[in-house]
């Protein structure tokens, strides 16, 4: 069988009469010119990239293909000796040691080994395979005005068969069994449907977690909190002192202990709203972490300009002023903790946060 | 006061008097106005807590004031207004760590004195330092504390308490944040030990104070060690991309993969 | 007894013939071997995020045999030093295991994030291409309204993937998904708490996302970049306007071998993109987070980048609350609910709203060039600088540390920027397109400068033009622009030699120009010239 691979531009409309493809003396080309007649497609241009063999340009393009894939070979060595040999287990990275490099000599060896493969094979797809352009008849579009008639009657003719159209009590039937079937689909979702009640008016300083009475003030490791353990100036973050109070199982309760400068502190009991009243204990005032924006911990207490930024959306809350935002996107200030100190010094909420602490929603103000 | 001109000079001995006179008077104005200048102006030494006297580091280190803090602070430390705050009650450590990291001197007012090349000399800052301190007294770093070693520190604590405290304004990298209006709270990694723990206790400019009653030596001290683990161990996983989190890894990806695979797809297709 | 003879060489004929007795094979096959496809480099960024996805598969398999879904708390005991005896969730406490105690968990981390990264970005650079070109006009409307969806189950699916670790970085961001989901009227305290199964947050978000992002949103993404493709290779690909490209053809080269080759090699490419980026980048080191609590939060906190615009609008959008009746609309409701509502709606509505103002109901197969459409390149772009503010106020905080800018600053400048930039944006582009199309135009007209600059006798001077067909008695000609690039540098009309092939040094000698045919005219090689010398 000849291999007659034509160069240059193809005649179109070559043949007259059909191609017999069973016929033994027809070559392979024109078999696969045929094949590709018979897709609607046409050779524009199709020539061999080195028709004569065994050219030393040839020669060279085979070089830089294997080239490539013998170095992916290798680098994939190097990965799999590197992933069992390399010393990998974590330790101190602050000396010189190997295992900080585990991950990228991983990474490099890896990459190697992928893109030799890759430029491999581009390589070879754009400089040993043959030079071609087809054209191919999309013959796309609306159907055949005949198809499109026949495939319509048979539709119509089915919808008439089920009789659903002529049937106005079978079809109001069918309506109401199916619908309510479709809805009973989805009900297993009503499981994970839960009634906040008052679950987001109530925060872990709540007297109804300690027995019924006013919950004391706790820091992370679960020490309590004296007033003057506070620096003038400084900040704590402090917990309701029950039990799991500074976990997950509380996260609306984090609350904000500042100690106030002297005039500072006078400046915000003076400009205390009627419900934050008696909320400070002398210098000491606290607020939820809790941002109203969004719920982020608005942490940042610049302790000179009395700003409190919260830092995921800049909002920023006047300390002095009830943590009324100043500026950014939160609407509501910060809700004020009531602070009392016990009989053995140590800081208590009077009572839980007198409204909703945390990001705002739909009924908030039905406390 | 001005003397009327003579008409006709009666005598000599009156206008010899009279200039004597006229230098008698400039005298004693010249007397009233330092006496009451001495009386009202606030002295030089008003402050000096009189049962002890300077050390020589805090007479040393009221030279250098006396030089080159005077102008904002004023001559006891009291302040001036509009231009820098008192610096009776701060403490050396407050004094110690503004100086050494070159935020005092401040170069003009602004937002934030931000760290540059100290003026000063360690030394210096600590004559500084024991100046501030023996005028006003205020916190200082205790000796018991040691800084030099971090060893048997609990790292692990270290981290829960900065994540609690510091990550917020200076971010879990240590690598610093924004404040409001063009303040800062600044990158950690150029600073000492010394300095880290001087600046919990000081309370620089907008940072929080963390007093040693509020935040223990050994709290303070296992802080330090965290810090210094995190930042001395190596990237683990390459090149942090400067520890910027989500935002410098999506620039990567467009500026690194997307340029890198677009590049590619000129060279596998190129434009037809 | 008799031995039967294999023939090696008949093998593959004779398997190939069992299983076309059995599926009948050899015309459907044929019909993909010899399919045409279009070239272009513009077709293969697509490609990305099918290559990406495929890697995306493949790691995160190997990653859910380590990854603990659970927000049981325990003391870690493992090999990172600083965390050791922390509290911490299952979830944490198995992702930092991956880190630091799985033989290569790290790398396979840091690959399965680089590829969510590079599906999502590739995405949009592909959307880009697709809107741009005009590729989603009929027949290909339900392509681009499968391609939208495909941006937003990435979305969800990333922002669900890099909140499974359960870390104080992407725990942080599920608080305030969780604070959007509340801002929503009426229902919105029963969505979070649908959501987290009670007060935030629970315990039982993080197994809910594990199944949502290993099983239900890769099997929708999976059927739906199946559909996606198989309609591009029903509807076969658009292609640009050129020489006998017609609406009704496709001219390219087969898919067998040539397109798979690319195909092929190209994935290898991008698997090797991903895996250099996870070797020497890290990405979400989430030992240095620590694990989520409520009270802690790092400077610089951002979402991935593909959910930064989302961020940023949320920074940006003014402290509007609604207070009425004992109800409140909270501020947050307005870019995050509304916002990201019209942000899907818009897209998907696109090409219809497009068809409705261009009154363009045909079949297209043949792509636009960007110019020739002002008007929608205006509109792209204005969309893309408005996702650029965004995004960029997504970052403001480190931005304004970085570059020591006020934060309020960046903030009121975002708030501008997002109502000025967009204008701004379209007017420019709007601009540039004509004037790309004027340029187009004049070369039609006038031809290719050539850089020969000549002087006639009275002294003036003038550029040669190269006309692209025969030009009347004043140098113009009658050529109309069809929707083609139009040559606008002489080594494009083969009228220069052809460029040495080779890199470092050329491996064949120069040919002679005009003799590959494609020349529109002969260009003298130039007289011999003397050297010249300083002379004496």
């Amino acid at each position: 069988m000849s291999t007659d691979v034509p160069s240059g531009e193809e005649k179109k409309d070559e043949q007259a009469e059909p191609l017999d493809v069973l016929d033994s003396g027809v070559t392979r080309f024109e078999l696969v010119k045929e094949a590709l007649r018979r897709d609607g497609v046409e050779i524009l241009h199709y020539e061999p990239r080195f028709p004569i063999p065994g050219t030393k340009e040839e020669k060279r393009v085979v070089r830089t293909i294997s080239f490539f894939f013998v170095l992916a070979g290798l680098a994939a060595f190097g990965f799999i000796a590197a992933y069992i040999w390399w010393p990998w287990e974590y330790e101190f990275g602050g000396a010189d040691t190997w295992s900080k490099w585990y991950t990228p000599v991983l990474g490099a060896l890896l990459g190697i080994a992928l893109g030799g493969v890759g430029i491999g094979i581009l390589t070879w797809s754009k400089k040993l395979l043959p030079v071609e352009e087809l054209m191919q008849e999309r013959h796309d579009g609306a159907s055949d005005p005949v198809e499109r008639r026949l495939t319509g009657a048979t539709l119509a003719h089915i919808g008439d068969e089920t009789g659903v159209a002529r049937r106005p009590m079978l079809k109001r039937a069918l309506l109401f069994g199916a619908a309510p079937l479709g809805l009973a689909a989805l009900m297993p979702i009503g499981g994970l449907i839960k009634d906040p009640g008052d679950a987001l008016f109530t925060t872990g300083f709540n007297p109804k977690f300690n027995g019924g009475n006013p919950v004391r003030l706790m820091r992370e490791d679960g020490t309590l909190i004296r007033p003057e353990e506070i620096s003038v100036g400084g900040q704590i973050t402090a917990f309701p002192a029950i039990p799991g109070g500074a976990t997950l199982e509380h996260a609306d309760s984090p609350t904000l202990l500042i100690h106030l400068r002297e005039p500072d502190a006078a400046e915000a009991r003076a400009n205390a709203y009627e419900m934050n009243q008696g909320s400070q204990w002398e210098n000491i005032i606290a607020y939820s972490k809790i941002c109203t924006h969004v719920g982020c911990p608005a942490s940042l207490y610049e302790q000179q300009t009395n700003r409190l930024l919260c830092p995921c959306h800049q909002s920023q809350f006047h300390i002095t002023n009830n943590a009324t935002p100043i500026f950014g996107p939160a609407t509501r200030a910060l809700p004020q903790l009531p602070l009392g100190v016990d009989e053995e010094g140590y800081l208590y909420a009077t009572s839980d946060y007198k409204v909703a602490i945390g990001p705002a929603f739909w009924e908030r103000e039905k406390k | 006061m001005t003397v009327a001109a003579e008409s006709r000079p009666r005598s000599r001995q009156r206008g010899r008097f009279r200039r004597l006179g006229k230098v008698a008077r400039f005298i004693a104005a010249l007397a009233f106005v330092g006496a009451t200048y001495t009386a009202f102006s606030p002295g030089i030494y008003a402050d000096e807590p009189t049962d002890a006297p300077l050390s020589i580091e805090a007479q040393k280190g009221k030279e250098i004031f006396d030089q080159s803090c005077i102008t904002c602070h004023g001559p006891n430390a009291q302040g001036v207004e509009d231009r820098g705050p008192s610096l009776i009650g701060v403490g050396s450590a407050a004094v110690e760590f503004q100086v050494n990291t070159g935020r005092m001197p401040m170069a003009r007012q602004e937002a934030q004195a931000l760290r540059k090349p100290a003026m000063f000399t360690p030394e210096e800052a600590a004559f500084l330092g024991a100046y501030i301190q023996s005028i006003g007294g205020g916190p200082e770093v205790p000796d018991t504390v040691d800084l030099d070693n971090l060893e048997g520190a609990d790292v692990a604590n270290g981290g829960t308490l900065f994540r609690v405290n510091c990550s917020s304004c200076h971010a879990f990298s240590t690598g610093g944040g924004a404040l409001s209006s063009g303040k800062s709270a600044p990158d950690i990694h150029p600073a000492s030990s010394v300095e880290i723990y001087q600046a919990m206790l000081s309370g620089p400019q907008n940072m929080p104070v963390f007093a040693d009653n509020q935040l223990t030596p050994d709290q303070k001290r296992d802080l330090i060690a965290y810090i210094k683990y995190i930042q001395d161990d190596q990237a683990q996983g390459g090149w942090d991309l400067g520890a910027f989190g989500p935002s410098t890894e999506g620039l990567a990806i467009f500026l690194v993969g997307i340029v890198a695979l677009a590049i590619a797809t000129l060279w596998i297709a190129g434009k037809s | 007894m008799k031995r039967r003879k294999l023939d090696v060489k008949q093998l593959p004929a004779k398997a190939a013939g069992e299983l076309d007795d059995r599926f009948q094979l050899a015309s459907p096959l044929r019909k993909v071997l010899t399919k045409v496809f279009p070239d272009h480099w513009s077709f293969l960024l697509g490609e990305i995020a099918l290559f990406s996805f495929i890697v995306l598969l493949l790691t995160g398999t190997f990653l859910a045999l380590f990854f603990d879904p659970s927000m049981t708390e325990v003391h870690y005991e493992g090999a990172y030093a600083p965390l050791r005896g922390i509290e911490m969730s299952k979830a944490y406490e198995s992702s930092l295991n991956l880190s630091f105690d799985v033989r290569g968990g790290l790398i396979l981390r840091q690959m399965h994030h680089w590829a969510a990264l590079l599906f999502m970005a590739s995405i949009v650079v592909h959307m880009g291409r697709t809107f741009f070109t005009g590729a989603f006009r009929k027949p290909r409307e339900t392509n681009w309204l499968i391609g939208v969806l495909l941006f937003w189950l990435g979305f969800a699916e990333g922002f669900i993937g890099y909140s499974l670790p359960d870390d104080a970085l992407s725990g942080t961001g599920l608080r305030i998904a969780g604070g959007i989901a509340e801002s929503i009227p009426l229902v919105g305290s029963w969505v979070s708490f649908a959501l987290f199964g009670g007060e935030f947050p629970g315990d039982s978000v993080i197994p809910m996302f594990y199944i949502l992002h290993v099983f239900l949103l890769p099997g929708i993404l999976l059927a739906l970049i199946g559909i996606h493709v198989g309609l591009v290779l029903i509807q076969k690909h658009t292609q640009w306007p050129g020489p006998k490209r017609t609406e009704h053809n496709v001219i390219g080269y087969r898919m067998f071998p040539n397109y798979v080759s690319k195909q092929g090699g190209f994935f290898m490419l991008v698997f090797s993109v991903i895996a250099l980026m996870a070797g020497l980048f890290q990405i979400n080191p989430i030992w240095m987070f620590g694990p989520y609590r409520a009270e802690v939060v790092s400077a610089g906190s951002q979402p991935d980048f593909y959910v930064m615009f989302l961020d940023g609008i949320v920074r940006l959008f003014p402290a509007w609350e609604i207070r009425a009746f004992g109800f409140t609309i909270p501020a947050v409701f307005w870019p995050g609910i509304v916002g990201m509502g019209l942000f899907t709606m818009l897209p998907l509505m696109y090409p219809f709203l497009e068809r409705r103002f261009t009154k363009d109901k045909a079949h297209h197969n043949l792509l636009q060039r960007p110019r020739d459409v002002p008007a929608r390149a205006g509109v792209g772009a204005m969309a893309l600088s408005f996702w650029v503010v965004c995004t960029l106020s997504g970052a403001n905080d480190i931005i304004a540390d970085k570059f020591n800018i006020s934060l309020n600053a960046m903030t009121w400048g975002g708030r501008i920027g997002l109502l000025v930039v967009p204008p701004l944006a379209y007017l420019m582009t709007y601009r540039i397109c004509l004037g790309l199309q004027q340029h187009d135009r004049e070369v039609l007209a006038h031809g290719v400068e050539t850089g020969i600059i000549k002087r006639d006798p009275d002294g003036r001077f003038y550029e040669v033009h190269q006309p692209l067909a025969q030009p009347d008695e004043h140098g113009h000609t009658s050529l109309e622009y069809n929707g083609w690039t139009v040559p606008k540098k002489m080594n494009r009309l083969g009228a220069l030699a052809p460029t040495l092939k080779g890199f470092f040094k050329p491996i064949e000698q120069a040919e002679k120009p005009g003799a590959n045919g494609d020349g529109s005219g002969e260009v003298e090689e130039g007289e011999k010239r003397e050297e010249i010398s300083a002379g004496k």
